[in-house]
């Protein structure tokens, strides 16, 4: 059953790829195409059958018109819900001749990246498929001259970058410091393109647009309709309607699976644990499960997007491995899912694990460039700056003028304290793809660096807009500000960052030291506690912290719990002293004084060895009083 | 022969005194009214209800050039259709074309061109005995006199614009006659040539003007032609003369009645004197002698000279039943070109009757209707692709061209108005739409100087001409110069009666100007005349918005809205009624709505600071501390020294910092979610032992916090 199962996505997966890749969605086409590739082999005799089935396409018949015969497989995976509607339609509507030569025509218009053509000649037409070409090409339109025509401030050449930085941190911090000149991320969004004619492509335009065409026109097909979909949420996202967005996702999905920027997309809307929560519950009641004999099989894209879920979000990590084995043992060499794999790592910070799987991946797949970036960062991390330089020659020899690549030198120059270099290359790579966030968050670690707070604010506020599911941006913002004494915007970031790593100790204790600096003593408390439960090992520094909030809050019985703690720690472990240390007792010390507990008191005195000289100065004379007191 | 030395009756047109008419107009007393209807079976049978006989083409057709030329255009164009469209020009070139009473052997052009129409009458012989006595009179020019041919001869001249052979030949028969018909017809002929002051001259000095109205009618127009208003009112007189007769005769040749000419005439000479309510009287009268007297009838409307109420008043006093089998036809037409302010149903119908009965569905009149009440719904888009496509096959189009070059400005298409200025300048350097035109080219650049210069020019050539009044007063309001806007804006409101848009503007400026109440009292006006326009509607609301009158300034509002929904983002108009909409929601705390409104003009439209910045105070107000932080940093983000926006946000970061840490604290929940699942992990049993772990849902729990801080709205958007 099993094995069946996966040699009818195989094929079904064949057939995506090679029809993506008709509709112009390239990125799809080939993540299909990879995990075909990646596939454990079965049977080959089955794959030869198959194979026959495809390459029939030799004959002088287009293959766009004999898609019907693979739509009459039997489609095992299909998805219960919404059946009256999505089992009507059919799986492709072929194109007639006419049509054929048009999308010949447009094809190739399109392949030339002549996108105004290509809408020009597709204007009239009624087929979804043409259809979606149109409205794909028009967007592409928009998308190419909205980023023509806006200059970023950030990423123009270093010469005048320089000036417009100054002059950009003088405004700043004449004026009002809490944000920078423009923010590429929302002013992109809702602009018109002007062609000087009256003709205005816009967002909401190409949206009515589609709306339109599919209330019309009844008569589509299954792919057409998943892809036109797909387009209005892309729209939709841009537009900044994440919940309109996924919808129109979901429904994509719904119609078609195989899209798989269809379902980056999709995660790419939700920006909080709660939603991702409620996006997989959703997933698992709405989609993909075929219960066969009692089996419950869910779909394969849902298993991939899971994955995806879980790197971003974090989640039952077991249960996330077993699924990882499990993905792993029907692709065993896909490419895609090692990088997962090691992403994953780095995400836990297991980083010795993560440079080993990034091995793996290079030796098996060496000129991919995705996710080499973070590679770089591992080694960055693991402090192998011979392996970084290597790697960015080898990358730099693979292509130049990727994104990743830049990213990886620019890593490379800063492992070499050459931050100036280092932001040069984060630079470029930002020119080469502006929505990398990768790219503005090191570049904004860099400006700390170089103790230029404004700017690296700027670029953080950057990295959010782009991708608001990164805690490294929402917490290098409050780092920022923090520094720039603004507290009340840093404790703002850190809870961001909190949200989204709710089990890591560091937001925890960002948030209360802030909330400590802002004299809300009750949530620092809390903040606190939390940090204090969340890490594995207990904190003295913490516990001097919370005993001295406490003792703020006057309440002194608290208080000298949290120093007893202390003190019980140093007593358990050993650890070297440290100012906190002496600090809880002294403070012990002055309470068993003033309770007139004069040998306790001794006790503690004795202990401070570390401390300014007017914490041992008072800590001699508690010592000198209590063995008056005890020689009476 | 008798009637030829007899002055034509006032009620008669040209067609009386036309050479060919004399030689059979003993006769012609009924023959005319028949030849009316006659002509219009004719007409229609080669328009294209019955296709098959307009191929019956004689070969004499080829000869005449008049003829190749009309045949070029299309078959349709045969000289009987043009009476159909109504915009046949000159009543003499009408009188002549149709002029079917005449045998197949006359050789003139004027035999040539109703051949078609002749024979298809000649084939469907079944209509009364008068036109089979029409076409048994064969007429032989052999049997004329030798004056007649001379006639003949001169009026072919004539219209081939042989004006010398005309003038010479005219010239010889005057000598010899001394009839005050040919005198006419000599100054005709001057007149074509545009040497007017020659016809005015031979007119005066056989003091043919006391002896034939015709004469005085044509003194007078070159009198006009040259400028002189004065005498040309001296001549044709301040009133009509024939104003007590009865006009109840009814017009017996179907051309246009000379009367309504003169009133005409006289409506324009007013014009040019800038005396508008006379002429609006002389229009009037014009076209209630004779409907057929379209020219009148557009000038009172393109004019605007007419309220709504004036011309319903003026459509149904209308005598439509001269016209016989066009009457449904050309009331429609007229109908459709009423403003479309009120009654938009009945001039629906109207169109619809012309497209679907007539055929008329790609007559640019027709469209003209349609283009106009797409303007006036500020519907821009369809509006410009209706120009367009009416300018494609007519590129000068003087009617639909002004609210092209609106459209162009609307949409802000420099480059096309740039093309179009040119090509105009080049073509029509002494049409007030051209100079129109360009300065809206210069308007569009921001350019107001030379944009007022060229309104100025335009207005100058054309003082009736209203969209340049309004360009003009909207040159000084671009350089905030409200005393001279509010002139110029009064002296159009003065001009042209027939539009809102004056009233509108003067509100505006007042409304700038924060004289509510005479904004207020202007805006009334153009309401009564206009209740539908989003615009006004919007205005309206934002006066009453200021008087902090939120409940009527929403009714307006929404109103507005209505009037706008359908066509979404698709103009700055919607964009901004929304935002008051929005506005008006928030001072009335209905914030869900207002958020609602915000976030749509948010999602199509820039963004844009202040809007962001409205959007995070109602999120403060709703206590959605999350929402509100990031919609501030947004607007600081698109304008740094956002004052409101930057203290707001400090008041909501430090609301922020004083929210307690409860289980309800989205921070707490949020972690939640992953603790408990997790906590095998951490070992944390007293997180466990706290929450009571066998209850806890993490889905629940999602839940829980989407309520808490996640939209209600939803994306979804009505708005009631």
């Amino acid at each position: 059953m099993e094995r069946f199962a996966l040699e009818d996505f195989h094929s079904q997966l064949r057939e995506s790829s090679t029809e993506l890749s008709r509709w112009k969605l390239f990125q799809s086409s080939k993540w299909s195409a990879e995990a075909l590739m990646g596939m454990k082999v079965t049977n080959t005799d089955d794959m030869l059958n198959a194979d026959l089935s495809l390459t029939t396409d030799g004959d002088d018949e287009s293959p766009l018109k004999k898609r019907q015969i693979f739509s009459s497989h039997n489609v095992l995976f299909d998805f219960g819900v919404d059946e009256n509607q999505s089992e009507t339609l059919p799986d492709v509507i072929p194109l007639t001749d006419k049509e054929l030569d048009l999308y010949t025509l447009a094809s190739s218009l399109f392949d030339c990246k002549e996108y105004d053509r290509c809408a020009f000649f597709l204007k009239e037409t009624t087929h979804d498929g043409l259809k979606f070409l149109y409205t794909y090409s028009r967007y592409l339109l928009w998308d190419k001259k909205v980023t023509e025509s806006t200059e970023d401030v950030m990423i123009k050449d270093p010469d005048n970058f320089s000036q417009d930085l100054s002059e950009f941190t003088n405004t700043a911090e004449s004026g009002n410091d809490i944000t920078g000149k423009n923010c590429s991320g929302i002013s992109l969004s809702n602009r018109d393109v002007d062609v000087g004619n009256g003709e205005k492509i816009s967002l909401p335009k190409l949206y009515h647009e589609i709306t339109e065409h599919l209330d019309k026109y009844k008569s589509r097909s299954k792919l057409n309709t998943a892809l036109l979909m797909y387009l209005l949420g892309v729209i939709q996202k841009r537009q900044g309607v994440p919940g309109g967005a996924m919808s129109y996702f979901l429904k994509s999905l719904k119609l078609y699976p195989f899209n798989w920027t269809c379902w980056c997309e999709l995660l790419s809307c939700i920006s909080r644990t709660d939603e991702s929560v409620l996006l997989l519950k959703y997933l698992n009641d709405n989609f993909s499960m075929v219960k066969d004999h009692g089996v419950v099989h869910e779909h394969l894209m849902l298993r991939f997007f899971k994955l995806s879920v879980f790197k971003e979000f974090g989640g039952d990590f077991d249960r996330y491995i077993e699924e990882l084995g499990e993905i792993m043992n029907l692709f065993p060499n896909f490419s895609f899912l090692r990088a997962q794999h090691a992403l994953i790592n780095y995400k836990y910070m297991d980083y010795a694990n993560a440079e080993l799987v990034f091995d793996e991946l290079v030796t098996m797949d060496p000129y991919r460039l995705d996710d080499l970036d973070t590679y770089s960062n591992v080694l960055y991390v693991l402090q192998k700056p011979y392996k970084l330089a290597y790697l960015a020659q080898y990358a730099a020899n693979v292509d130049i003028y990727r994104p990743e690549t830049c990213c990886i030198i620019a890593n490379y120059f800063s492992s070499k304290q050459q931050h100036e270099k280092s932001i040069l290359y984060f630079r470029r790579a930002l020119m080469l793809d502006k929505s990398y966030t990768h790219a503005w968050i090191l570049m904004g670690h860099e400006f700390i660096e170089m103790k230029n707070s404004h700017a690296a604010i700027e670029c953080y506020r950057r990295a959010s807009d782009v991708n608001p599911r990164d805690f490294q941006a929402w917490y290098g913002l409050g780092q920022a500000y923090e520094v720039l004494d603004k507290h009340s915007f840093a404790l703002y970031y850190f809870q961001k960052a909190c949200a989204l790593k709710p089990l890591d100790k560091r937001m925890w204790f960002a948030s209360a030291s802030c909330y400590e600096k802002l004299d809300k003593t009750v949530q620092a408390i809390k903040c606190f506690q939390r940090s204090s439960q969340l890490s594995g090992e207990q904190d003295v520094s913490i516990l001097y912290r919370l005993a001295k909030l406490h003792e703020k809050n006057n309440d002194i019985d608290e208080c000298k719990h949290y120093m007893l703690k202390c003190v019980e720690l140093d007593d358990i472990k050993k650890v070297q002293q440290t100012d906190e240390l002496g600090k809880a007792k002294l403070w012990l010390a002055k309470h068993e004084f003033k309770h007139r507990k004069y040998s306790e008191a001794y006790n503690y005195a004795n202990g401070v060895l570390h401390g300014t000289s007017r914490e041992i100065e008072e800590a001699r004379a508690i010592l000198a009083e209590c063995r008056k007191r005890i020689d009476i | 022969m008798s009637s030829s030395h007899d002055t034509p009756s006032h009620v008669q047109s040209t067609l009386a005194i036309s050479p060919l008419f004399q030689r059979t107009g003993a006769n012609n007393d009924d023959n005319a009214r028949n030849n009316g209807a006659g002509n219009f079976t004719g007409g229609n049978i080669v328009g294209g209800r019955n296709n098959t006989s307009h191929i019956t083409q004689t070969p004499h057709q080829d000869r005449s050039p008049l003829v190749q030329k009309i045949r070029d255009v299309s078959h349709l164009a045969t000289p009987a259709i043009m009476r159909h469209n109504g915009t046949a020009g000159s009543s003499l070139l009408t009188s002549m074309t149709k002029n079917g009473l005449f045998g197949p052997a006359l050789p003139s052009t004027l035999r040539k061109t109703s051949t078609s129409t002749e024979t298809a009458e000649l084939n469907s012989s079944t209509n009364d005995n008068d036109l089979d006595h029409a076409s048994d009179e064969v007429l032989d020019v052999s049997e004329l006199s030798s004056v007649e041919k001379l006639r003949l001869w001169r009026h072919d001249a004539l219209m081939q614009h042989h004006y010398k052979t005309a003038e010479h030949i005219g010239d010889i028969i005057y000598s010899m006659t001394k009839d005050p018909n040919d005198a006419f017809w000599l100054a005709q002929v001057y007149y074509n040539q545009g040497s007017y002051i020659r016809a005015v001259e031979l007119i005066f000095s056989d003091q043919l003007d006391s002896e034939s109205i015709m004469c005085r009618y044509l003194a007078a127009l070159c009198l006009f032609k040259l400028n002189k208003h004065e005498e040309a009112i001296d001549i044709i007189g301040d009133t009509n003369p024939f104003q007590t007769e009865p006009t109840a005769l009814g017009n017996t040749d179907g051309g246009v009645k000379l009367e309504s000419s003169m009133c005409l005439l006289r409506g324009r000479i007013y014009i040019a004197l800038s005396n508008m309510d006379r002429a609006k009287e002389c229009f009037k009268e014009a076209v209630q002698v004779d409907v057929k007297n379209y020219e009148a009838f557009d000038y009172l409307l393109s004019k605007h000279l007419l309220t709504t109420a004036e011309q319903w008043d003026l459509v149904r006093t209308l005598q439509f039943n001269d016209l016989d089998d066009n009457e449904e036809m050309i009331r429609c037409l007229y109908i459709s070109r009423l403003s479309k302010y009120q009654r938009q149903t009945e001039i629906e119908t109207a169109s619809k009757v012309l497209t679907e009965k007539y055929y008329l569905k790609e007559n640019r009149t027709v469209l003209l209707a349609e283009i106009e009440l797409l303007n006036n719904q500020s519907k821009f888009t369809q509006c410009m692709k209706l120009c367009e496509q009416v300018l494609e096959a007519d590129e000068y189009n003087i009617e639909v061209l002004p609210i092209y070059i609106q459209c162009l400005h609307s949409f802000g298409a420099k480059n096309k108005l740039f093309l179009l200025s040119h090509k105009l300048a080049e073509n029509f350097p002494k049409s007030p739409v051209t100079w129109f035109a360009v300065a809206t080219y210069y308007l569009c650049m921001g350019k107001i100087s030379e944009a007022r210069k060229y309104f100025s020019r335009s207005s100058i050539m054309d003082p009736s001409f209203g969209f340049s009044w309004l360009g003009f007063a909207h040159t000084y309001v671009a350089e905030g110069e409200h005393e001279q806007a509010l002139s110029a804006y009064s002296t159009a409101a003065r001009f042209f009666p027939g539009t809102h848009l004056p009233y509108l503007y003067l509100g505006m400026q007042y409304n700038k100007m924060d004289d509510l109440s005479l904004a207020e009292e202007y805006f009334m006006m153009a309401y009564d005349m206009c209740p539908t326009d989003p615009l006004l509607l919007n205005e309206l609301g934002v006066v009453y918005f200021k008087r902090q009158n939120y409940i009527k300034a929403k009714k307006y509002m929404k109103r507005a809205h209505d009037a706008i929904k359908n066509m979404k983002s698709e103009s700055k108009a919607w964009i901004s009624i929304v935002i008051n909409l929005g506005h008006t929601y928030r001072k009335l705390g209905e914030d869900e709505r207002a958020v609602k409104c915000f976030k749509t003009v948010l999602e199509s439209s820039k963004p844009n600071a202040t809007i962001w910045c409205s959007l995070g105070f109602l999120y403060l107000r709703m206590k959605k501390i999350e929402k509100s932080v990031d919609s501030f940093h947004k607007a600081l983000a698109l304008d740094q020294g956002n004052q409101a926006a930057n203290k707001l946000l400090k008041t909501a970061l430090e609301i922020n910092a004083h929210m307690l840490l409860d289980e309800d604290h989205p921070m707490m929940i949020s972690s939640n979610i992953r603790t408990i699942p997790a906590s095998s992990i951490f070992n944390n049993d007293k997180k466990r032992t706290a929450l009571g772990v066998n209850t806890f849902d993490p889905v629940t729990e999602a839940k829980r916090l989407k309520q808490g801080i996640s939209d209600h709205e939803g994306d979804s958007m009505d708005i009631e």
